[in-house]
């Protein structure tokens, strides 16, 4: 059995060589294992550790345990944050400006513009699995479904993969129109879920299965868990949902209070820090008892969805401490971008309920998510699941980018503290490279020229050798669909572009106002414009296209929906009216010689 | 009756070319309706060549017997619609292919159909 265990080291190790890319540098004692655990759509204030009222026992351990970012931020949608913590390069660069459903066929016409993962970055686990670790994914991937994008061609050995933006919690089925099925991969081939198939429950299952079948080796592991929770369609069993029931009687802005309350008590944002209400909050006090019953239990759901993803994370925490892994398995937990708004202000509504029943979906009280019922949270439970911060997904302010972020197990570094310095999704793949003790690749991986990553190692951070990973003068920029953002320090300049705002810059010191209440470009505008200028560099180095005028998110959406939809039924009307025609002139022709 | 028949079978040639061009243009939408996955290489060759022109020839064919009202135009049809649902049965009895039950229905039926056209509907020889 040794022999076999050397044999496969040298192989690997000679494979990692041929590849010539991911070095393995010095790192003491054994390395370590990896588990990444990426929630979708979590809110800041969404899970305990970060205020929320929501029980989530196994985050707060692993919070206590290692450190939490106050300042971590993503893209504010999926894929492009996917893309960055997966490479450590930016999203436009790597090929995922934005996601495929939102492009318009004109920026498409772009190399980076095509929503999937380019070719010209390497993952992490592509470089971890050239080190000799075994790499795993179970769960959610949408950065491409063509063979040579799949998660097994970019580095996972073992996959159990939705290749879409998301799907049903419970059984096989999309969640959108835009797709025939949802389309679920393992290792690499269409596949179909088992009857008793709870998202949060089966993902787990595979991680434990695939790192119970590696283990034989003694060869580390990368563990890649993405789950669904809590994204569209929300849904949870019934006994996580009836725990909450009740606790949101109180409605949003009580809500939103509450976890503003808790964010400070927790440390994860400043004393009294201020908070706008955003216009796309609701009444409550509106509302009818029907009304607010409904709305209460949808948020319920949603609280539930996420103690579920709680629990069955704490099973692979005992699975790893039961086998004495789980000292040496540094654990990684964020969310990929801010809550969700796009659920209806009234999912009884006309539009609301035929998107809802063409799906095939009930959204009646007494089932609401549960299997075949289809659920959400409207805008204004969103904004108190992004406490104390303004917007949400698919918008630039604070709300939409600014995540939770738990680290542990880190050898050396702190434990149960709050890391208030400025972090980014590129710099998770450069750190989880050096805490493995392999090299990012430099030119060339895989017989292929690839991009550098642009993020920061944060280990320094972690083990308090600097107080910052980026200088005050460094900057970051954003862009998503006409939206801007550069960070620098303290400071983030902001534009959102029409309908949400007005193509304006703003100015906000977050550090200090988190919740984006004081716009500071009158009072300083030299540091505007400096990080204008910025801006403006930023999106001539990274190839961002511009938008159509009068884009919107949800146009763009509609019309590559109509496009999907009617393109092959209206062309084969058309086509097979010009072959009837010209079989019918044919015919005349020949008659009348 | 003789209208009624005309405009049954002018929707099944409209129908049959809709077919034909959808394999030739759009296969991957149709394939899964007839219980194919699209292959590669001389399999999709066969299957997008051989499936177009099986439709298209259906299709176009009945067109041209309503078209024209010549009994000759008729019996094309007819004979891939019957021989097609003759070749699912042979399939069920000696391969184990899946007893196509409702397909089979439908070629018998829409074949039928054609004949009775070619002995009320045609106007010549």
């Amino acid at each position: 059995m040794r022999h076999l265990c050397w044999i496969f080291r040298s192989l690997s190790l000679a494979g990692a060589l041929l590849l010539g890319a991911a070095v393995a540098v010095a790192v003491e004692g054994p390395r370590p294992n990896i588990v990444f655990v990426l929630a979708d759509d979590v809110g800041f204030t969404d899970i305990e550790p970060y205020g929320s009222e929501i029980r989530t026992p196994t985050l707060r351990a692993l919070a206590e345990e290692g450190l939490r970012f106050s300042n971590f931020h993503t893209a504010a949608n999926c894929a492009p944050s996917r893309a960055m913590l997966l490479t450590g390069v930016n999203n436009h660069l790597a090929g995922v400006p934005n996601i495929p459903e939102l492009l318009t066929p004109v920026q498409r016409q772009a190399e980076n513009y095509q929503g999937v993962l380019s070719h010209r970055v390497v993952t992490v686990a592509s470089l971890l699995e050239a080190s000799g670790y075994h790499t795993y994914l179970a769960g959610k991937w949408h950065l491409g479904s063509a063979p040579d994008q799949r998660p097994s061609a970019r580095g996972f050995q073992r996959t159990f993969a939705l290749m879409d933006s998301g799907a049903d919690n419970w059984e096989q089925r999309p969640y959108l129109a835009i797709y025939d099925e949802a389309n679920w991969f393992a290792d690499g081939e269409r596949t179909s879920l088992p009857e008793d198939f709870y998202s949060s429950e089966f993902l787990v299952d595979k991680t434990l299965e695939f790192i119970e079948d590696g283990l034989g080796d003694g060869q580390p592991f990368f563990a890649y868990l993405p789950f669904q929770a809590v994204h569209l369609p929300v849904q949870a069993p019934r006994e996580y949902t009836e725990r909450y029931l009740g606790t949101y009687d109180g409605g949003w802005d009580a809500l939103r209070e509450t976890r503003r309350e808790g964010a400070q008590a927790w440390g994860v944002i400043p004393p009294e820090a201020p908070m706008v209400r955003m216009e796309s909050t609701a009444d409550w006090d509106a509302l009818d008892g029907e009304r607010q019953r409904f709305e209460a239990k949808r948020m319920a759901v949603y609280a539930g969805m996420l103690e579920a993803m709680d629990f069955h994370l704490g099973r692979l925490v005992a699975f790893l401490k039961a086998r004495g892994l789980y000292e040496n398995t540094i654990f990684v937990f964020t969310s990929d971008n801010g809550p969700e708004m796009r659920g209806p202000s009234n999912p009884h509504g006309v539009i609301a309920s035929r998107m809802a029943a063409d799906l095939g979906y009930d959204q009646s009280y007494e089932r609401l998510g549960e299997r075949g019922s289809y659920n959400s949270i409207s805008p204004s439970f969103a904004s108190a699941a992004a406490s104390p911060f303004a917007y949400y997904k698919f918008h630039v302010g604070e709300g939409g980018m600014r995540v939770p972020l738990i680290i542990t197990n880190v050898p050396g570094q702190a434990r149960g503290a709050v890391v208030e310095a400025f972090s980014w999704a590129t710099d998770i793949a450069p750190t989880l490279l050096a805490a493995a003790g392999v090299s990012p690749p430099e030119g060339r991986f895989g017989g292929r020229p690839v991009l550098p990553m642009s993020g920061k190692n944060l280990l320094p951070v972690l083990r308090g050798e600097a107080s910052a990973a980026y200088g005050a003068e460094e900057s970051i920029g954003y862009e998503l669909t006409g939206h801007g953002v550069l960070f620098q320090g303290a400071y983030k300049a902001q534009r959102h572009a029409p309908p949400v705002g007005e193509g304006r810059w703003a100015l906000y010191n977050i550090a200090q106002d988190p919740g984006e209440t004081k716009d500071l470009s009158a009072k300083e505008p030299e540091r505007l414009a400096r990080m204008v200028a910025a801006y403006e560099a930023f999106e001539a180095s990274h190839g961002v296209q511009p938008l159509p005028s009068g884009y919107s998110q949800v146009g763009q959406l509609a019309s590559n929906l109509f496009v999907s939809r009617l393109q092959e039924p209206l062309l084969t009307v058309l086509l097979t009216a010009l072959v009837l025609l010209a079989a019918a002139g044919w015919l005349r022709r020949g008659r009348s010689a | 009756m003789k209208k009624v028949l005309t405009a049954v079978l002018g929707f099944f040639a409209v129908l049959f070319v809709s077919y034909g061009v959808r394999w030739l243009a759009f296969p991957g939408g149709i394939a899964p309706d007839f219980g194919f996955q699209l292959g590669d290489g001389l399999g999709l060759s066969s299957l997008l060549g051989d499936l177009g022109a099986f439709f298209l020839t259906l299709g176009l064919c009945l067109a041209a017997a309503l078209l024209t009202g010549r009994r000759l135009w008729f019996y094309p049809p007819a004979m891939l619609l019957l021989f097609a649902a003759l070749g699912r049965t042979l399939a069920w009895l000696l391969h184990g292919a899946a007893f196509a039950v409702p397909m089979i229905v439908v070629e018998l039926l829409v074949g039928g159909l054609i004949l009775l056209g070619a002995r009320t509907l045609a106007e010549r020889d």
